[in-house]
């Protein structure tokens, strides 16, 4: 399991398609082949969305509840 | 699913909770509860009301497990490639096409003779609803949900979604001011093309092209996923098997009631749920009642609306505002729906009441809405009525709508990509 400094996205407050195109950018764009972030939403379609799209980029995907209408989404990439 | 929630963390992110996790399950049971007793209160002034009540709270109910989404089923096709609930729309019209054809082949024995089947989504069809379509879906992009969308989020506490509901109610506002314009050089010279009594086609005929459309549709939008790379990744679950009750009890329950609904069961139900309340009343919709409201508010502000000419012959939606009282059909499905929405969030432990983080969502949802306001008066109803039930009701005009729809959903992405 990773632990440390996960960089940490906070989409709370966005909806849809919002959470996955700021995941998207964060991901292309603000932190180029991080090995891992950590996604906060409290918008459930976004659970959805935002896994096909990292995994298209290679990440693995795990979602954990965190606290009442919210979830983390934490991304993960083995290094290469 | 895409993907599985693995645990739940407690406490954490405690900060902005309106009610524990537990507690909503609580809450969403009495919720249950005091639906049931509304309904039976209705019912014992009106057993029709009360019946689409509860059909109302079914809808919202199946919209919130299900996430269903006009806005999204057109904007990812744009946006990504996506067409996960564009899919699920085309199962539920599906399902209603074959429903409404016996119930409308009940009313109406032999289509040849001219009359139209009564309430059936048979809508005019021109440059009325081009125009509609593309404003409609310029705006459910720009609010991010359509108005269906809107008001199941209302209920999960989603606050821009109250202020895209206020933007609704304006825009149909602005139309009934506009709409004799409308109805005496547009809409009164356009034909309801309605396919049963369309080159003797029949019921037979008009369902064989409608199912087909349909299934054409769905092979091109699998087509368009494939070229885009769109794939749903299967995890595969490894649960161990139910052995105690409450074990077996919760198999049953929590695929209901905590996970969310494949979309295309969410389809199919919401196209069941339509044929069910066709035969109670009328084909599923929800602005005829936002338009009363309109009407309603109009009336306090000194805005009177004029008479609107032939909006009473033409049907749809919106043709339904002209209902009095409390208790009306378009009052029960549209705020019958509020409750269902909530119930199956607070159960899902969904409830939570979100602002959003930019101010310029607000703008976009009064934008949005106000567009969508206008438009679903001029197409006699939104992405529910004018398109999810035009469509099985064998109405040319489904098919017209949902195109400008796509048209005016791809301008909306191409402009919402550019709002950060």
């Amino acid at each position: 399991m990773l632990s440390g400094n996960i960089p940490v996205l906070d989409v709370r407050g966005e909806i849809c398609p919002y959470p996955m195109m700021r995941t998207n950018k964060e991901l292309d764009e603000n932190l180029p082949g991080t090995l891992a972030l950590d996604v906060l939403t409290d918008h459930p379609p976004a659970l959805s969305t935002i896994p096909p799209q990292a995994m298209k980029r290679g990440y693995e995907v795990e979602i954990e509840e965190a606290g009442s209408g919210q979830w983390r989404i934490r991304l993960t990439k083995a290094a290469s | 699913m895409a993907t599985e929630i693995i645990a739940e963390a407690p406490g954490s992110g405690a900060g902005n909770l309106l009610i524990p996790k537990s507690r909503q399950t609580f809450a969403g049971m009495i919720a249950i509860v005091l639906t049931a007793i509304v309904a039976i209160l209705i019912a014992r002034e009106d057993e029709t009301v009360a019946a689409i009540w509860v059909v109302g709270s079914m809808f919202g109910f199946t919209l919130q497990r299900s996430r269903f989404c006009f806005a999204s089923a057109f904007r990812d096709l744009f946006l990504f490639g996506s067409g996960r609930n564009m899919k699920g729309i085309l199962v539920g019209m599906a399902v209603a096409t074959l429903g409404f054809a016996a119930i409308m082949r009940w009313l109406v024995p032999n289509p040849d003779f001219g009359g139209l089947p009564g309430e059936a989504h048979v809508l005019p069809v021109g440059l009325s609803v081009v125009v509609a379509g593309l404003m409609f879906g310029f705006g459910m992009v720009i609010a991010g949900g359509c108005v269906s969308g809107s008001l199941y989020r209302m209920a999960e506490g989603y606050v821009a979604s109250w202020v895209a509901i206020a933007g609704v109610i304006i825009g149909l506002g602005v139309m009934t001011h506009t709409w004799n314009w409308w109805w005496t050089n547009i809409i009164s010279h356009e034909p309801k093309i309605w396919f049963p009594s369309t080159g003797g086609m029949g019921y037979a005929g008009g369902v064989v092209l409608t199912m087909a459309g349909l299934g054409l549709v769905y092979l091109a939008v699998t087509w368009w996923e494939t070229k885009n790379g769109i794939f749903s990744p299967h995890i595969s679950r490894h649960v161990a098997p139910a052995m105690t009750f409450s074990e077996r009890v919760r198999e049953v329950i929590d695929p209901v009631f905590k996970r969310g609904w494949p979309i295309v069961v969410g389809g199919a139900v919401i196209g069941f749920l339509g044929v069910l309340l066709y035969l109670i009343h009328m084909p599923l919709g929800v602005t005829g009642e936002l338009m009363r409201a309109s009407i309603e508010g109009m009336g306090w502000i000194g805005l009177d609306a004029p008479i609107m000419e032939g909006l009473s012959t033409l049907g749809g939606c919106t043709g339904r505002a002209g209902e009095s009282g409390l208790l009306t059909h378009t009052f029960a499905i549209t705020v019958g729906l509020l409750p269902g929405a909530l119930i199956a969030a607070l159960l899902a432990g969904e409830f939570r009441v979100r602002l959003p983080a930019r101010k310029i969502r607000y703008g976009q949802s009064l934008a949005g809405g106000v567009l969508m306001g206008y438009a679903s008066g001029l197409a006699l109803g939104c992405t529910v009525g004018a398109f999810f039930s035009a469509v099985p009701s064998l109405s040319l005009s489904g098919w017209v709508f949902g195109a400008a729809l796509a048209g005016g959903a791809f301008a909306g992405t191409y402009v919402i990509k550019r709002i950060p």
